[in-house]
């Protein structure tokens, strides 16, 4: 009986190296992804997270070890352009990833390249848009728009794809907060469309949001779980190189004045109502 | 005057830079981008054909032609503010460098009657030139510059020449020249928070910190252009030979007709004496 | 106390409207202070970039004035001095740096104001050691081979060489991780004790300024809507959601403990906030 991997990503003992004799950027990460949920990958600068978001689509192809994207080996060129309408790609900078010169001619690029038929990039380009609300923008120029919709336009170029999985590598990180939250509300409506996102981020608050939480370290997996699992300790956070949450935190210090707190509290609001309670 | 993009604010025709294109409901905008590569590439060689009447009523055959397409050539020319140096110095070159039969002199100065409508002749040239390729690229997007480009260099794909490929360079290189002039005014910025004085009456100590300012801005140049093929490599761009189009290219008689028909009276005019 | 740089009344338009990310100042009124952190917050489109901009002379301002003490600033006279007190250090160390090596990037500024010689090179070094950064190991280098972190202090370096008293920084974390942070947060701790220097932050993310600040300002659709300390940021009743913004966990987690009417000593100490809980919690008839 054969499993059926055409619903997930998995990376299975990948090791990547940039040039030959310099450090390991990822070393035997063994992870899965499936579709319909929510995967936060955090990490400290040089952790491997990008590199890793990076191979999961073929960008980047396994110095050793194997990753099968929807069943398909990303280290055979044969397979590229099957992968990449399968698993679509967002990145950090608004500005370096914008091809066209309408909104509208932007999000038809990826289709355009998949050479359908131009009824077809046009009922993928609305449908797009729609998703991720930005149907008025579709005859304006994409670089005279604000970052946040910059974004959401690389967003819907990647919809445009209709694909598995979407890899979005740290595309909040240049936001500000309105324009983060219109992005992480369009990741939760892809998801529970069916869609697989990958989100590749340094504010925590964004992880606690996810199905399942993966923590990078010197280009390994060191902490692998539910947001509770994994954010619960802050000492641990720390160890790791990131920003400990601020509940987290009091938490702990609650816990030494013999007042325990669960660990799946992670949110202001979710203390409070401990508090309360 | 200011164009309104559609549905967005409007756009200053004083802040546009060469090469760059805007989005404006022109009757321009809407003719295939394969017409107006051949009419453009026809003009530029009739241009070195043209005498001094010739010259001139080709340029009021332009003018016309943009002004029927609702093209501010006005603001056009402002905008190419740089190219005008360069027209300026043509004009002086030929201005004083020309034989002939002499008409003003001083000192070792002399401006003789070839000079003067060689001057007119040679930087009117170079000015119609520039006004045509504007037109070209203010009035066609990038990509849609490129499928005409890479229609048209079709046949030459028999040969094993890489057309597709080509055609992507030239639309990207258009696209990143307003990025490399916004680039450059941020590290000019930079420097002269530093200290660095532009403004300063000392040609040489002003060229000197213009120079410095090129590598970087080429630095960052490399860096943009490589994330942008990482970002079309995700998007299964593979060198563009299979890809098909949103809008496919259609050329319609109406705007066959018209175009014929300018080149038409373009070549006519290489006979104007 | 005598006060450092001084707007009144400021206001600033592009003279092309429409342009992208230009965004008017409004009447804007503010003071810095010496030996302080001043947080200027607003969401993208604020004008928060534009005010930097003037606060360091690189653009003048429409109507209103800018003065450095009691000195009015206006024209290229006041201009070049000031802009030697009043360094800037912006968003992407790509846009500032640019010399054959990083020796000769962070001497660019200070050389441009006349030191020369041995006066040069230990202002040089002094900066390098203020950021962390290793001359003996980078100085010869170019610029462009550093990695981001080092990049960053390469160009902080070359702006406190100028040894301004007020130094400015537009979004200088973003894509900064939390050692990253924490670097540049000591650094301009140890540049602010050190040399009683001013320093002005320039950011639309809250949580990055919330610990280092001493006081806020935020900003919105170009005017100043407020100048807070933290304590009154928490306390009074600004929508910060309606400007964009929002406050970190940190900043939350104390503003809700105040609205139910528990009182917490320092709102940045997790002692302070686990202790006020447990108290209330205890009071409450549960532990």
């Amino acid at each position: 009986m054969t499993d059926d991997h055409s619903a997930e990503i998995s990376t299975e003992d990948l090791s990547y190296t940039y040039d030959t004799g310099r450090q390991p950027a990822l070393t035997e990460v063994s992870l899965q992804f499936e579709r319909g949920k929510m995967y936060a990958l955090l990490g400290r600068n040089g952790s491997g997270k990008s590199t890793l978001a990076r191979c999961l689509n073929g960008l980047l192809v396994p110095s050793s070890g194997r990753v099968l994207s929807c069943g398909l080996d990303t280290a055979d060129p044969l397979n590229a352009l099957a992968i990449a309408g399968k698993v679509a790609m967002v990145f950090q900078n608004p500005d370096t990833q914008m091809v066209g010169a309408t909104v509208e001619e932007e999000v038809a690029f990826g289709p355009e390249n998949l050479g359908l038929e131009p009824s077809e990039i046009l009922r993928r380009v609305d449908r797009a848009l729609d998703l991720a609300g930005i149907t008025g923008l579709a005859l304006r120029q994409p670089l005279r728009l604000s970052q946040g919709q910059k974004q959401l336009v690389a967003i819907a170029g990647a919809i445009a794809m209709e694909p598995d999985f979407l890899v979005s590598d740290e595309s909040t990180s240049m936001l500000d907060y309105t324009a983060r939250l219109r992005v992480l509300d369009l990741f939760e409506r892809l998801r529970r469309g069916g869609m697989g996102i990958v989100h590749v981020t340094h504010f925590l608050e964004e992880a606690t949001l996810a199905d399942k939480v993966v923590v990078l370290d010197a280009g390994r997996v060191e902490a692998a779980g539910t947001p509770a699992e994994t954010l619960g300790d802050p000492g641990r956070v720390r160890a790791l190189g990131l920003d400990p949450l601020a509940v987290r935190v009091v938490a702990y210090e609650l816990g030494r004045l013999g007042h325990a707190v669960p660990d799946d509290v992670l949110s202001v609001k979710e203390l409070m109502s401990w508090l309360y309670a | 005057m200011r164009w309104r993009s559609e549905g967005g604010p409007a756009v200053a025709l004083d802040d546009i830079t060469i090469g760059q294109y805007i989005s404006a409901p022109t009757l321009l905008h809407r003719v295939d981008p394969r017409l107006k590569l051949v009419a453009v590439v026809a003009c530029t060689v009739l241009v070195f054909l043209y005498d001094g009447w010739a010259l001139l009523a080709f340029a009021v055959m332009i003018v016309a032609l943009l002004a029927v397409c609702g093209l501010p050539l006005l603001q056009i020319l402002k905008a190419l503010r740089t190219v005008w140096v360069i027209v300026f110095v043509t004009f002086l070159l030929q201005l004083f460098l020309t034989p002939g039969q002499i008409i003003w002199q001083w000192g070792f100065l002399t401006i003789t009657d070839a000079g003067l409508s060689n001057g007119a002749i040679f930087s009117g040239r170079v000015l119609l030139l520039v006004v045509l390729l504007s037109a070209l690229t203010m009035t066609t997007p990038p990509l849609k510059l490129a499928d005409g480009l890479e229609s048209l260099l079709k046949p030459l794909a028999w040969l094993r020449v890489p057309v597709a490929r080509i055609t992507t360079i030239v639309s990207i290189t258009l696209m990143f020249i307003p990025k490399i002039l916004d680039q450059s005014r941020k590290l000019v910025r930079a420097q002269m928070a530093r200290g660095a004085d532009f403004e300063s009456a000392n040609v040489l100590r002003r060229v000197k910190d213009i120079l410095p300012v090129l590598v970087p801005l080429f630095v960052k140049v490399f860096h943009d252009a490589d994330e942008l093929a990482v970002a079309m490599d995700a998007r299964a761009y593979g060198g563009g030979t299979r890809r098909t189009r949103l809008h496919p290219l259609h050329i319609h008689l109406p705007e066959a007709l018209l175009t014929a028909a300018f080149v038409a009276a373009a070549i006519a005019m290489t006979f104007i004496p | 106390m005598a006060l450092r740089l001084r707007l009144e009344d400021v206001t600033f338009s592009y003279p092309l409207p429409g342009k992208d990310e230009a965004a008017a100042l409004e009447g804007v009124t503010l003071s810095v202070e010496p030996n302080s952190v001043l947080c200027l917050a607003g969401a993208n489109g604020s004008g928060k970039s534009t005010l930097a901009q003037v606060c360091t002379g690189l653009l003048a301002p429409t109507s209103g004035a800018l003065y450095y003490g009691e000195e009015r600033i206006e024209g290229r006279g006041t201009l070049r001095e000031f802009r030697r007190k009043v360094g800037l250090l912006f968003q992407n160390p790509e846009d500032q740096l640019f010399a054959d090596t990083v020796e000769k990037d962070i001497a660019f500024g200070p050389r441009n104001h006349g030191l020369k010689g041995d006066e040069l090179s230990r202002r040089v070094s002094e900066s390098a050691q203020l950021v962390g950064l290793s001359l003996e190991k980078l100085g010869a280098r170019s610029p462009f081979s550093l990695s981001e972190g080092e990049k960053r202090r390469a160009a902080l370096a070359g702006v406190l060489a100028l040894d301004p008293e007020v130094l400015v920084l537009d979004e200088p974390f973003i894509g900064l991780d939390y050692e990253g942070r924490h670097s540049l947060e000591s650094s301009l701790e140890r540049y602010r004790d050190e040399r009683g220097a001013s320093i002005v932050i320039v950011t639309h993310e809250l949580s990055h300024v919330w610990s280092l600040a001493t006081a806020f300002g935020l900003i919105s659709e170009g005017r100043l809507v407020r100048f807070e300390t933290r304590e009154q940021l928490l306390s009074g009743d600004t929508d910060i959601g309606a400007l964009g913004m929002h406050l970190p966990q940190w900043g939350a987690l104390a503003r809700e403990l105040l609205r139910a009417g528990i009182s917490i000593g320092d709102p940045t100490d997790p002692r302070a906030l686990a202790g006020a809980m447990a108290e209330r919690r205890g009071a409450g008839g549960g532990a």
